[in-house]
């Protein structure tokens, strides 16, 4: 069974539409990289997943439940949302750290403040805040970012900062990474040590949605690619071939634009 | 001049200015611990999504800043009491009340605007990182959104804070006895002096000590905020 | 269509609250104050009228009768280092309220506002050496007159000679009290008013060059004025109510329009009067010419 599973996504922004008929499955432990030109609605659909935006049309599934059904709004209850996004981790284009902590505080504090939440935690405060910001630590350092523990955002490359960006999302174990465009605010030389990371991500089973500009990174890293174009979604397939040898014209003219810049 | 300030006169007027300063800094105090929560309250119902309360926020706001706070005063001062709706406690204290009252109304209508533009100057992406891990609406607002906007509105509201050092002075239309009525007071008679100008001017000394003291607080407040961007 | 609907929303409220408003006007008398009320408001309105309910058992009820004043020597001062308000008007009015078996209150109050003071029930009367001009009658429930008094002319005493003998003030700066008799004289005469808070800030007007001359009540100019008192380099001379033809000006006390408290007034002075008390207190302050005793 596909661990997401999205069918017939709509959204609009007034009369504008977004996103239309978007339908598509995702694997456990599979990477999936969303392409196309900017305004296609890549990023829009991420946010769909996150709850940032909500579809008009469609339903989404988590492992075999619906957790979103524009037709049901049981399912759009905000005190339900609030979980539901749990199932997803996001990795924003602009790193959207909290500039008045530390790169550790970034990375902890959102499991901090869920933990505070269950009854054992009163009677455990010392040992749960302990065990999590052993994790937090633990983190930082797959990330090689074991010495900026301390560092404040503004103290850190726009690279670093994205990887502490990446730490954040994981703390929180969600089922499914998505990451909207994590190079685009990064100059040239700054995307590899990104880059790097996601890879590794990915060759750990890491189930991933990758939206992203970098062509070769998502023909050598993901499993899926789907293109997308004005809304719709143009072709889906396997990245190398989607990449290499695309069947539909309109993919392949988007492509060949990548290869000349 | 060492005779002048061991004087008579000049003990006299050192105590009576002490007394109006007092009510000075009462003025100031209060108007503070106010204000600044309420101007919170109030900032939350101008950018409420509920069009109808936005819509009467902002324009009790419009016409609180858009008016003197000299004709707030008077008019909260004096229309209760004529259309007969409530009286004021007599005495001293019932104009000092009204006068806080009018202050924190006022003051708090200008810092509503202060909180609205540090409240929408801390980034949309901040917010959305938060909702992303899971957090409650008030968790995003105490845990992120709060001390960035703190930050934002250090230096704005600074500049108030200075102004209502000196806007106190204006509590003294309806005879509240202030550092200034009190400097005034020797002009026209106060203990048997008239005529006597300097205690007007002396007020400034009153002025100029707290306001820079203020000043420096409030600096370093600001200075506190630099650990991040 | 939502910004019209949301406009109507809003002044529907405002209607709302304003009907809250009228309805509390309707009760807040019987409940708080008991006194002159209702006729208060009315004359808030702009109109005058009879008091349904007395105010002289509102001030009885609470116990304390507040005499609004402005710090005017001979009427309403302070000896040096003395808190305690004395001089002709204070001493008569703790008098008076003992009469009334009530306790008394000084408030300082803006002269500007001496009006709305009474009307807010702020204080519950105005004794302070308060000329009986027109506007005050119009506006005020006045007692029988007790004191007179002229308007005068304060100037430099080194410029004495451009000022005696004067009966024009055109082309000159004059500093007054701001709705006081002096003002009414001066405009009378032609003067360009400087108005100002106080008739000492008339006074301090003149002694910094600031305004030519001042006119202000001739009582006061006898206190603050000349050789050994603060303003030793100014002096008065002129009686400018005979320079305009007028009577000479009577001070009284005003209470709320209507009020009870007026006939009350009226009765303790007479009696006062009869026994002496007032001559006495008059002449303690210097006043013995200037009180009126029949």
């Amino acid at each position: 069974m596909a661990i997401l599973e999205v069918r017939n996504i709509e959204k609009h922004f007034g009369p504008t539409r977004v996103l239309e008929d978007i339908s598509f499955s995702l694997e456990q432990g599979q990477a999936l990289a969303i392409i196309g030109s900017s305004g296609s609605g890549k990023t829009t659909l991420l946010r769909c997943l996150n709850f940032l935006e909500k579809p008009d049309q469609g339903i989404i599934s988590v492992n075999g439940n619906v957790i979103f059904d524009a037709a049901e709004p049981a399912t759009q209850r905000e005190s339900e949302v609030r979980k539901k996004r749990l199932h997803f981790g996001m990795v924003f284009q602009s790193f959207n750290l909290f500039p008045q902590y530390t790169a550790l505080k970034n990375v902890t504090l959102a499991k901090e403040l869920l933990f505070q939440e269950r009854p054992e935690f009163k009677a455990n405060k010392k040992t749960i805040l302990e065990e999590i910001q052993e994790e937090g630590r633990e983190l930082l350092a797959k990330m090689g970012l074991s010495e900026r523990a301390n560092h404040y955002p503004s103290q850190l490359s726009g690279g670093q900062q994205q990887r502490v960006a990446i730490a954040r999302a994981l703390a929180l174990h969600p089922d499914i990474l998505c990451f909207d465009e994590p190079t685009s605010a990064l100059d040239p030389e700054l995307t590899g040590e990104v880059l790097k990371v996601i890879r590794s991500l990915a060759e750990q089973k890491t189930t991933m949605i990758i939206v992203t500009h970098e062509m070769a990174f998502a023909r050598d890293v993901a499993d899926d690619v789907i293109f997308m174009d004005e809304g719709v979604i143009v072709e889906q397939g396997p990245a190398r071939q989607v990449i290499e040898h695309p069947r539909e014209e309109r993919t392949r003219q988007f492509l060949s634009r990548y290869a000349e810049n | 001049m060492m005779d002048f300030f061991t004087s008579s006169t000049f003990q006299t007027v050192l105590s009576a200015l002490n007394s109006g300063f007092l009510k000075t800094l009462q003025l100031f105090f209060i108007t503070l611990l106010g204000a600044l929560p309420l101007g919170l309250i109030i900032s939350f119902g101008s950018m409420s999504r509920f069009l109808p309360l936005r819509w009467v926020t902002r324009t009790f706001v419009w016409i609180i800043r858009g008016t003197p706070l000299v004709l707030q005063i008077i008019a909260l001062f004096y229309v209760p009491g004529m259309k007969d709706w409530f009286n004021w406690p007599s005495g001293e204290s019932g104009r000092m009340i009204a006068v806080c009252v009018a202050f924190i109304i006022n003051y708090a209508c200008y810092f509503s605007e202060i909180y609205r533009g540090g409240i929408q100057g801390v980034p949309k992406g901040q917010q959305e990182a938060g909702q992303v891990l899971g957090m409650t609406k008030l968790q995003i607002f105490r845990h992120i959104t709060l001390l960035q906007m703190i930050k934002r509105i250090v230096p704005p509201m600074s500049n108030e804070v200075i102004t209502l050092v000196k806007d106190t002075s204006l509590a003294r239309v309806i005879a509240l006895q202030e550092v200034i009525w009190m400097g005034e007071s020797f002009m026209k008679g106060n203990s048997g002096i008239a005529g006597l100008v300097w205690p007007l001017f002396f007020t400034a000394v009153y002025y100029l000590i707290f306001s820079g003291v203020v000043t420096v607080l409030l600096g370093k407040l600001e200075k506190k905020m630099e650990f991040f961007q | 269509m939502k910004r019209i609907a949301s406009l109507l929303l809003v002044l529907a409220m405002m209607l709302a609250l304003a009907a809250c408003g009228n309805t509390t006007n309707n009760n807040g008398g019987s409940a708080n104050n008991g006194g002159a009320g209702n006729n208060v408001s009315d004359n808030a309105g702009g109109e005058g009228g009879d008091t349904a309910e007395s105010d002289l058992q509102y001030v009885k009820d609470k116990g304390t009768l507040v005499v609004g004043i402005t710090y005017f020597a001979p009427m309403d001062y302070k000896a040096e280092g003395s808190e305690e308000w004395i001089g002709f008007d204070a001493d008569m009015a703790k008098a008076f309220a003992e009469s009334l078996g009530v306790s008394v209150e000084f408030q300082e109050i803006t002269w500007d506002y001496k009006v709305e003071e009474l009307n807010s029930k702020a204080i519950d009367c105005v004794w302070n050496g308060m000329t009986l001009s027109d506007d005050v009658m119009a506006a005020m429930g006045t007692s029988t007159p007790y004191c007179t008094n002229y308007q005068t002319l304060v100037y430099a005493a080194d410029k004495a000679a451009d000022f005696e003998g004067l009966t024009s003030l055109e082309g000159l700066n004059i500093a007054v009290e701001s709705g006081s008799a002096g003002e009414d004289a001066a405009e009378a005469l032609g003067a360009t008013t400087v108005p100002v808070q106080a008739q000492a800030n008339a006074l301090m007007e003149v002694s910094a060059g600031t305004s030519d001359a001042a006119v202000i009540d001739v009582l006061m100019a006898a206190e603050m004025t000349g050789e050994g008192t603060s303003y030793d380099d100014l002096v008065y001379s002129l009686n400018l109510n005979d320079t305009q033809g007028l009577e000479s000006e009577e001070y009284g006390v005003g209470f709320r329009q209507g009020s009870d408290l007026v006939d009350a007034f009226n009765t303790f002075w007479a009696e006062k009067v009869a026994d002496g008390t007032v001559l006495e207190t008059a002449t303690t302050y210097g006043l013995q010419d200037a009180v009126i005793l029949d």
